[in-house]
């Protein structure tokens, strides 16, 4: 007992001097857990991998280059994804968060696009365009595209009125409420926005590559499932959550912050 | 607001969305687009009275429905209790929060994979996507409602003498609720597309299956179609269901940050 307390005890003191073990100390025992699961053998092991296999998995997969390419293009298609997504978002919710009109015409219709949801696009894209990187695009922009103009709507509409006549009484133009009220007023719902949207588009991803993939690591793991290779599947998973997790932890949630500290209107 | 006022609201509403059906109604014959291109208005209706008649479109959303309800109702069942033992340590809930958000990435589709190899095609690996997209985030969210709750709080009730049941009813259970139907809302969201993903993928029934197979046979009116039901569904459970249950959550629960 004593011995577990102050092995504890270090734990604690050791992820406090280093964050990353913080975040990095969770896994060993379910590493560990695994290992022993898989070692005792109630599964066989083409259905449960032990740690092992999948690391030796993940070597021959990068020393035949299949994982670094399927990888750098699962991500190169969300970067483009992305960008576009935000390009049209952002400008397109400034418009709909400002004009009083616009958003009662389109408000409804954004809703329920996104009600749709990116996958059950997938069947009339694969008409239209075909399987292939066309169709991969346009249904990353499309999921990225609507959590980011619905958040930039609440953003705009969230900048207090006040700020608004503050603003134009002392003499603003329109261009300059636009750049130095509205914007950095709604900057921090924007990047929210970008946040789930990115979350959801990265999902999207996967399932499309999953159905229409030539490459890419759903494609990766559906191929291996295919092959009956649960190492593989594993390995695929634990590729995409740890990716993820640098992104959205490392990432987008520190400039989340960031963004929430110098430009978020304190609420009461 | 009274019934006029929520009548007003529900036309502005639904108005744009008929303009919008207006505007394909009005295009699709004026530029004679081919019907395997996009359909028309017609034959959408068309094909939704046949489903309705023959009962397909029905055991198609039903089907999807149920499952979406059975791994929800689950995984909520299994998440909440866990969240909340894990939240009332806060030691405890540092370490497994990197953890939970690892295993929230991978929520829902990613599972797909190996939720076929396991459970073969069929009910049970689309119930298990589903439970995983739920689970995780419900958990990852109460772990976080219980560690919000602040501590003099819990430390009043302690010392008024609540003991562990009450604790768990009358402090942690409620501190917590608003953040546990924000999990289910965010985790519902996840689940839902993941299910017309497996569907797409793992089985021969439901909306997302209907949608896969009608493209096999460039059914495009078909596929409007099952859009169709799938964002109306979503949209009523969603805005008619989930988001004013998490406004009153909120609104009777919630904590007044200062």
């Amino acid at each position: 007992m004593n011995a577990a307390l102050v092995l504890w005890s270090w734990c604690l003191r050791t992820s406090a001097k280093w964050p990353v073990l913080q975040t990095l100390a969770p896994f060993v025992p379910v590493v560990a857990l695994w290992w022993a699961v898989a070692a005792w053998g109630p599964f066989p092991p083409a259905f449960f991998p032990s740690p092992m296999d999948v690391v030796r998995a993940f070597g021959s997969l990068v020393y035949r280059g299949i994982l670094p390419e399927y990888l750098g293009d699962s991500i190169a298609r969300l970067a483009a994804g992305a960008a576009v997504g935000m390009a049209l978002g952002i400008p397109l919710g400034l418009l709909i968060g400002l004009s009083r009109r616009a958003y009662t015409a389109l408000w409804p219709i954004l809703l329920f696009f996104q009600a749709i949801g990116d996958i059950a696009w997938l069947p009339i894209l694969i008409i239209w365009f075909g399987f292939g990187m066309t169709t991969m695009t346009v249904i990353i922009v499309y999921t990225v595209l609507f959590p980011v103009v619905l958040n930039t709507v609440l953003g705009v509409r969230s900048v207090r009125v006040e700020l608004y006549r503050a603003a134009q009484s002392l003499g603003a133009t329109p261009a300059r409420v636009l750049t130095e009220v509205v914007i950095p007023g709604a900057l921090p719902n924007v990047i929210t926005g970008l946040r789930n949207g990115l979350g959801y588009g990265w999902r999207a991803l996967i399932a499309a590559e999953m159905i229409v993939g030539t490459s890419g690591i759903g494609f990766l793991m559906f191929d291996a499932r295919r092959a009956g290779s649960v190492v593989e599947i594993v390995l695929g998973m634990i590729v995409l959550g740890i990716l993820w997790y640098i992104v959205d932890a490392w990432v987008l949630a520190p400039i989340e912050r960031a963004t929430g500290r110098r430009w978020g209107l304190v609420t009461q | 607001m009274g019934a006029g006022n929520r009548l007003a609201g529900a036309l502005t509403f639904v108005m744009p969305l008929a303009a919008l059906v207006l505007i394909w109604a009005v295009v699709v014959p004026a530029f004679q687009v081919r019907p395997q291109i996009f359909p028309s208005v017609a034959a959408v209706i068309g094909a939704g009275l046949a489903g309705l008649r023959d009962g397909s479109l029905l055991t198609h959303a039903a089907t999807s429905l149920a499952r979406v309800a059975i791994g929800t109702v689950l995984a909520v069942l299994v998440a909440v209790p866990l969240g909340i033992l894990m939240g009332i340590s806060r030691g405890l809930s540092a370490f497994l929060t990197p953890l939970l958000r690892f295993f929230s990435v991978l929520a829902g589709i990613a599972w797909i994979p190996i939720a076929t190899l396991w459970f073969g095609y069929g009910f049970g690996a689309i119930v298990f996507v589903i439970f995983n997209a739920v689970f995780f985030v419900v958990v990852y969210n109460t772990l976080l409602g219980v560690s919000t709750i602040p501590m003099p709080l819990r430390h009043a009730a302690a010392s008024l003498g609540a003991g562990r049941r009450a604790m768990l009813s009358d402090v942690l259970l409620p501190g917590a609720l608003p953040n546990i139907v924000t999990g289910i809302r965010t985790g519902l969201g996840f689940a839902w597309r993941g299910l017309i993903a497996a569907e797409m993928i793992a089985t021969n029934v439901g909306l997302g299956y209907m949608l896969f197979v009608a493209r096999d046979f460039y059914q495009t009116e078909v596929i409007v179609l099952g859009m169709i039901v799938i964002g109306a569904l979503w949209l009523s459970i969603d805005r008619l269901l989930l988001a004013p249950l998490e406004r009153a959550t909120i609104e009777r629960w919630g904590l007044v940050r200062a």
